[in-house]
């Protein structure tokens, strides 16, 4: 029984069984822990705080939940935001997030450990992550063997691809949904494995628990069809598809229509129609089957494959009639954006001016994912090799989740898994290969030993590295193409035989063994210092405090919350602030004001609205301001400190959403310079500068110059030496550095002047004489 | 709660003032009077403030006390302005200075003259558009004795702020052509053939074109033009604008506009005071409340198509008795449900048997939202009554639907019957479970 | 909606006998069905049965007459299908035949997960129904 190094030999089975657990659990502990604790940058270096935007919402709705009960959070209206329309937030969201960290609180509570709200979702993220790090392992376990499912989950659990959406105090929607979705899809594949109803049922419970959490829910509604679809056309229909494939879809889809805001699209919309064909699909396929078995007729059977194509077509006809006559809503223009991605620019400006609706840049694919990229096709070819049902499901997911990857920057977290999955499953197969002690040239004793302890070995593949790699190496350049065709080639082929029996050298020997896994570990090694490196410096920033580095080392900028708290501590608690819709989650959240947009940007006209406000002149926005009841303008304004993601490089979306509704008022070249640029300062065009944004933006900013020469420090651009002045609007709070400007909407007149001439006649400015208003000329 | 303690306060200061009849916002009275007006010549007018229960401080134009206002706190009530000739004043009575006064609800009484003073630029202000300086109004009807400057002006009859049967008035001054302003409360008109120009010997047509011509601006000719002038700011604080100061004069009061027949300049002066004063034509707000139709506390929110009934309570100041009693006599007042638009737009009735209550019953619309209750009532020389009351209107509950339709029992049936039919399935095949599994390991 | 997998079934039986005076196909088809199905399996075929006739009532009622509350058509309507697909799986797991396909399924946990499955169907129906 030739070895290429000594095994222990004393060992009994049990031993091994024990051990390769007990390893088991102590490798998945450091991964949750890991998981956890490389999400905590943004607690340390910051504080616990909600981060960003959507979280603020949740966490604000949360709250709700948390103090006045399920029902009631059911049926919240939220009086406040989008005012004067209100939100029925109970019935446009998804309460998944909420209800979990509701539960989680009450339970907390009710075993007496008293936990702030606040810090349940602050944390819930990274404890879901070490959740999705156990289901990704289940995942690929069923996929490969354990140890891919490890290195899978340790993949999950650092890869900045998915810590980028959940880190500590990013309390979103999609913290949980990964987890729900990687298990989901687990469950899918076991009922899928074992053809048991009992996994079909979990499957679609967990599949409700996702349409409850997150509106991604219909990447899965798509994905499982699909996989079923590819099946069935590879004609690998059997009984056990049926099984899990309807009880997962009948149950499913009852339970996903129990969610207030999905209600009857499951029934009525384009996007969960495939799963409904494919349902109708395998009754027709699982009904001939049986009557298949029941005659032999071969005609017969062709007169039924007939029917079944017959019925496919029927059926397909009837939901594109349907969706005609306008009884299955046609897809949105959301879904749309995802294959035209000109599209969204072109007809729902809303939609594409989200940040995170962007198409993904080149590198931000290997910022997220690092080397996994590379293992990533690889690992897709080894699923080929094998082609097992849930292998066809890997294929599809890495298909259709690069494509949606490369649309959208967000949907990178649908790609993550399954890159960490594939990736997982090509570098195990390497470390099998290459640590797999057995030898081929003695062909009899081999069969049954290498189930045994090359299991054992690559259950805990770090720890048999260190353990087992200790024989002498003997150096001999072990080629590329050499390492490529034993990754590829592991059972044992009759050309290698000569090769393995020259001893210690070729393929089999130590020197080829270590050059593989010592690269494959200084791969890991990089991958986990970049996933450190990435998740500390670009995904732990909350974006409400902003850390700036200079000489004196880091300095926080709090602009937002001390313009938040002003807001909240000197206005009327009825008083309605007007900004751009990204701050209307953080105004209700930190300020607790009404807001007349916020970032669940479901009313478009009410968003123009607010646009048009913000780029016409005071005279056109002021009765638009008093129609809505505006007491407050709050812009944010980086020309000062830098800060680039200010309302003036928004600003072109204000009017782009603006002149999708007002076409006629609002022109977006009226706001660049005659030669097309887009500019802030001398050369600014006029209705650039009689803007209320404009103009709220660099009220008095010259006077901070004291004369000196004032310059934008975001565009670059040297600012008039005049600046704008306002007669609608007052100045009532400026931050510290300037970044959150608030100002006040004057009331109107009490003579019933306009106020322009109002504020002239209070800055003593003669008035011009007027004429007496003519009625009839005088016959003299 | 801090509505109720105002009212509160009103009533008590109502209560106080109650031994004399006089105004509803107060008392005290700033009169700002030239060095070259006697207060004896205008002692008919003064007396019967003082007797009305009005206190009198005057104070020359240059003195700088008593100061109008301190710490955003006016020290008056009201102000009388018969200062125009005057082209500087103290500092705290600039334009600037007395539009802020105005705004802390001071109300003004304000002479005016052909001369050009700040008084008259600040006339600008209120739309009244002044003929160019040295430009008086001039009638040589009716032939009379006196000056062409000196004017019998009839009182209309239907002006409420004006008692009925006053008799004509002599009028020496300056008119004011009238703005677009709705704020504006005419209150005397220049007579149709009186024209504005800066000579008084001729007689002729030719006076008027000349007239025109030296304008240059147009025409100040006929009875577009006013003499005294009301304005009502936004906050129902009040101003008047008179053209000339002898107006309110023992002179004018005492000459006869016929044989026998005094002038009604006394009374006219009186009344003018009064409105603006704010005895007359002051109405308050009292309370507003809604709830729905069957119940009696207000809800936080209403549901869509629930039936609200929204009522309200108005008074009216009664200067006589000095004290605020409801007023059910408004018969257009109208309550809107609004959001962003009017969606209910509805008559307030007065309640038979409340006095003062008006309410109106309307049907919540069909749309979910923060609306408001808006009742907008603005009259010429009333006050203005504005309330807001701002209510969510919600869908309904989860379980505010209806539930168990008659239709629908045919799904009733179907979910139960397989309920009922998986239940006796299950049964049964339990039952069946024995014999079955033998004959199934038999078969393979 | 439910079209295919609703009328199909009820094709092979009601069309079995209504041709049964000819020798056809459909005959042999039904002639065979009764020689070769075990008894529970016919039993299963019953309820199946049952439940293809309540669901084409309720679809029918839906189309012609009306489908106001929306939701409980549908929950009644998804409980039958729910239903029917659930004891469809039950059967093909108890189905000597497939026993080979079927290896982690025992006739037992067939039944278990049958049971658990329905559970929670019916519990999202009536959830579903008001």
């Amino acid at each position: 029984m030739p070895r290429a190094y000594p095994l222990p030999t004393d060992l009994s089975p049990a031993t091994v069984t024990n051990t390769k657990s007990l390893v088991r659990i102590v490798a998945f502990a450091l991964i949750s822990g890991a998981a956890i604790a490389s999400r905590l940058f943004a607690v340390i270096n910051f504080e616990s705080i909600i981060h960003e935007f959507d979280p603020w919402f949740n966490y604000r709705a949360t709250r709700v939940l948390a103090s006045k009960g399920f029902y009631e959070f059911w049926n919240w209206f939220d009086p406040t935001a989008w005012y004067p329309l209100g939100r029925v937030v109970g019935g446009t969201i998804y309460p998944g997030l909420m209800a979990t960290s509701g539960v989680i609180y009450n339970f907390l509570q009710a075993i007496h450990i008293p936990v702030d709200i606040r810090n349940i979702c602050v944390m819930l993220a990274p404890g879901f992550s070490a959740l999705t790090a156990w289901s990704t392992y289940m995942f690929t376990k069923e996929m490969k063997d354990e140890s891919a499912g490890l290195l899978a989950a340790a993949f999950i659990g650092i890869v900045p691809g998915y810590i980028s959406r959940s880190v500590a105090g990013s309390y979103d929607n999609e913290a949980i949904a990964i987890f729900l979705l990687m298990f989901t899809f687990f469950l899918w594949i076991k009922a899928l494995k074992q053809g048991s109803a009992l996994f079909g049922t979990l499957a679609a419970v967990f599949y409700f628990y996702m349409v409850a959490a997150w509106g991604g829910y219909a990447f899965i509604t798509n994905m499982i069809p699909l996989h079923a679809l590819a099946l069935l056309l590879m004609g690998r229909f059997t009984n056990r598809l049926y099984v899990a494939y309807s009880s997962w879809y009948a149950i499913g889809t009852l339970a996903s229509m129990q969610v207030p805001f999905v209600g009857f699209q499951p029934v009525r919309t384009s996007e969960h129609m495939g799963a409904l064909g494919v349902f109708g699909l395998l009754q027709i396929v699982a009904f001939v089957q049986l009557v298949r078995s029941h005659v032999s007729s071969k005609q017969f059977n062709n007169l039924l494959f007939a029917l079944a194509v017959g019925a496919g077509v029927v059926g397909t006809v009837a939901i594109v009639g349907l969706t005609y006559m306008g009884w299955i809503a046609p897809w949105t223009g959301r879904f749309y954006s995802l294959w035209d991605t000109g599209y969204a620019k072109k007809y729902i400006p809303i939609i594409a001016s989200v940040s995170e609706h962007q198409p993904t840049a080149w590198p931000s694919f290997f910022m997220d994912l690092h080397f996994l990229i590379f293992l990533f096709p690889a690992g897709v070819v080894l699923c080929f090799r094998e082609l097992r049902d849930e292998h066809i499901f890997v294929i599809i997911y890495a298909l259709v989740g690069s494509y949606f990857a490369g649309v959208m920057v967000r949907l990178m977290l649908t790609l993550t898994p399954v890159v960490c999955i594939s990736a997982a499953i090509a570098l195990s197969t390497v470390l099998d290969t290459y640590i797999d002690p057995s030898e081929p040239d003695l062909p009899v004793p081999e069969a049954d030993e290498t189930s045994g302890p090359s299991e054992t070995t690559t259950d805990a593949p770090k720890k048999t590295k260190k353990d087992k790699t200790a024989p002498p190496p003997t150096s001999s350049g072990a080629s590329v193409t050499e390492l490529l065709s034993g990754m590829v080639v592991t059972p044992p082929s009759t050309s290698k035989k000569g090769a393995a029996k020259e001893k210690k050298t070729g393929i089999f020997g130590t020197d080829t063994r270590l050059a593989v896994i010592l690269n494959a570990i200084g791969m890991l090694m990089f991958f986990v210092v970049h996933c450190t490196w990435v998740t500390s410096n670009a995904y732990s920033s909350p974006s409400v405090v902003l850390a700036s580095h200079n000489a004196d080392g880091l300095q926080l900028i709090d602009d937002f919350r001390e313009a938040y708290y002003w807001l909240r501590q000197n206005t009327p608690e009825t008083a309605v602030v007007m900004s751009w819709w990204d701050y209307g989650y953080q105004i209700a959240g930190m300020a607790d004001r009404p807001t007349l947009v916020d970032n669940n940007t479901w009313n478009n006209t009410h968003i123009a609205t607010v646009g048009k406000a913000m780029s016409s002149s005071e005279e056109v926005a002021y009765p638009i301001l008093r129609k809505h009841d505006v007491d407050y303008v709050l812009v944010i304004f980086g020309g000062l400190i830098g800060y680039s993601g200010d309302d003036i490089n928004k600003f072109l979306w204000m009017v782009r959403i603006a002149q999708g509704v007002w076409p006629d008022e609002i022109q977006e070249p009226k706001y660049f310079t005659p030669s097309g640029d887009y500019r802030v300062d001398e050369q600014a065009s006029p209705a650039m500068r009689n803007s209320l944004m404009y103009k709220m933006s660099y009220y008095r900013f010259h006077e901070l110059f004291g004369g000196g020469q004032a310059t934008d420090r975001v565009r670059n651009q040297v600012m008039p030496k005049t600046g704008p002045t306002l007669d609608y609007l007052e100045e009532a709070f400026t931050s510290e550095n300037w970044i959150v400007r608030i100002y006040q909407v004057k009331k109107e007149d009490p003579l019933g002047r306009d106020l322009k001439t109002a504020n002239a006649f209070d800055q003593g400015k003669k008035r011009k004489r007027t004429r007496p208003p003519v009625r009839r000329r005088s016959a003299a | 709660m801090l509505r109720s303690f105002g009212a509160l306060c009103l009533s008590l200061l109502g209560l106080a003032a109650l031994t004399q009849a006089g105004s509803s916002s107060g008392n005290s009275v700033l009169v700002v009077l030239q060095p070259s007006l006697k207060r004896d010549a205008f002692s008919l007018f003064f007396d019967g403030l003082e007797k009305k229960g009005y206190s009198l401080t005057f104070r020359a134009p240059k003195d700088d006390t008593p100061v109008i206002i301190e710490h955003d706190v006016p020290l008056f009530d009201h102000i009388i302005l018969f200062a125009p000739d005057t082209k500087s004043f103290a500092k705290d009575i600039s334009p600037q200075a007395l539009v802020n006064v105005l705004n802390h609800k001071t109300n003004l009484l304000i002479a005016l003259s052909p001369k050009q003073t700040p008084l008259s630029l600040l006339a600008a202000e209120f739309s009244l558009i002044l003929p160019p300086p040295g430009m008086p109004l001039l009638s040589h009807f009716p032939p009379r004795d006196t000056a062409p400057t000196v004017i019998p002006i009839t009182v209309p009859a239907d002006n409420a702020v004006l008692t009925p049967g006053t008799p004509p008035v002599w009028f020496s001054g300056v008119p004011q052509a009238l703005g677009a302003n709705p704020l504006l409360v005419p209150l005397l008109r220049a007579p149709p053939e009186s024209f504005a120009a800066d000579t008084d010997k001729d007689a002729g047509a030719e006076a008027v074109v000349d007239a025109a011509e030296k304008g240059g601006e147009g025409l100040w000719a006929g009875s577009a033009l006013g003499v005294v002038t009301g304005f009502q700011t936004r906050d129902s604080a009040r101003v008047v604008w008179a053209g000339g100061v002898e107006l309110f004069g023992d002179e004018f009061a005492k000459k006869e506009i016929e044989k026998g027949v005094k002038s009604g300049n006394t009374q006219f002066a009186l009344d003018t005071a009064a409105w603006a004063f704010q005895e007359n034509l002051v109405l308050r707000i009292d309370k507003t409340g809604h709830h729905l139709a069957n119940e009696t506390t207000p809800r936080e929110h209403y549901t869509i198509n629930d039936l609200i009934v929204y009522d309200i309570a108005i008074s009216k100041y009664n200067a006589a008795e000095d004290a605020w009693a409801p007023y059910s006599g408004l018969t257009d007042l109208q309550l809107d449900f609004t959001m962003l638009d009017p969606h209910v737009r509805t008559a307030l009735v007065p309640v038979a048997g409340a006095p003062g209550i008006y309410s109106a019953t309307f049907r919540a619309p069909d749309r979910h939202g923060v609306f408001k209750f808006v009742v907008d009532y603005k009259r010429r020389g009333w006050t203005f009554l504005h309330s807001s009351t701002t209510v969510p209107v919600i869908p309904p509950r989860h379980d505010g639907y209806p539930r168990f339709l008659s239709a629908a029992w045919p799904y009733y049936a179907g979910a139960i019957s397989t309920s009922v039919g998986f239940l006796l399935f299950s049964a049964l095949w339990l039952a069946g479970d024995d014999r079955e599994t033998k004959k199934t390991k038999k078969t393979e | 909606m439910a079209g295919p997998k609703a009328t199909a079934p009820v094709k092979g039986t009601s069309s079995s006998t209504s041709s049964s005076s000819s020798p056809s196909a459909v005959q042999t088809l039904w002639k065979a069905y009764l020689d070769h199905t075990a008894p529970r399996l016919k039993f299963i075929d019953s309820f199946l049965t049952f439940l293809v006739l309540s669901g084409v009532l309720q679809f029918v009622y839906c189309v012609l007459v009306t489908s106001f509350p929306f939701n409980a058509f549908l929950s009644g309507f998804a409980s039958t299908v729910g239903q029917f697909v659930l004891t469809a799986s039950l059967r093909s797991q108890v189905n000597s035949e497939n026993r080979t396909l079927f290896k982690d399924v025992s006739p037992e946990r067939a039944f278990a997960d049958f049971v658990i499955g329905s559970v929670v169907l019916h519990f999202f129906v009536f959830n579903f129904l008001g």
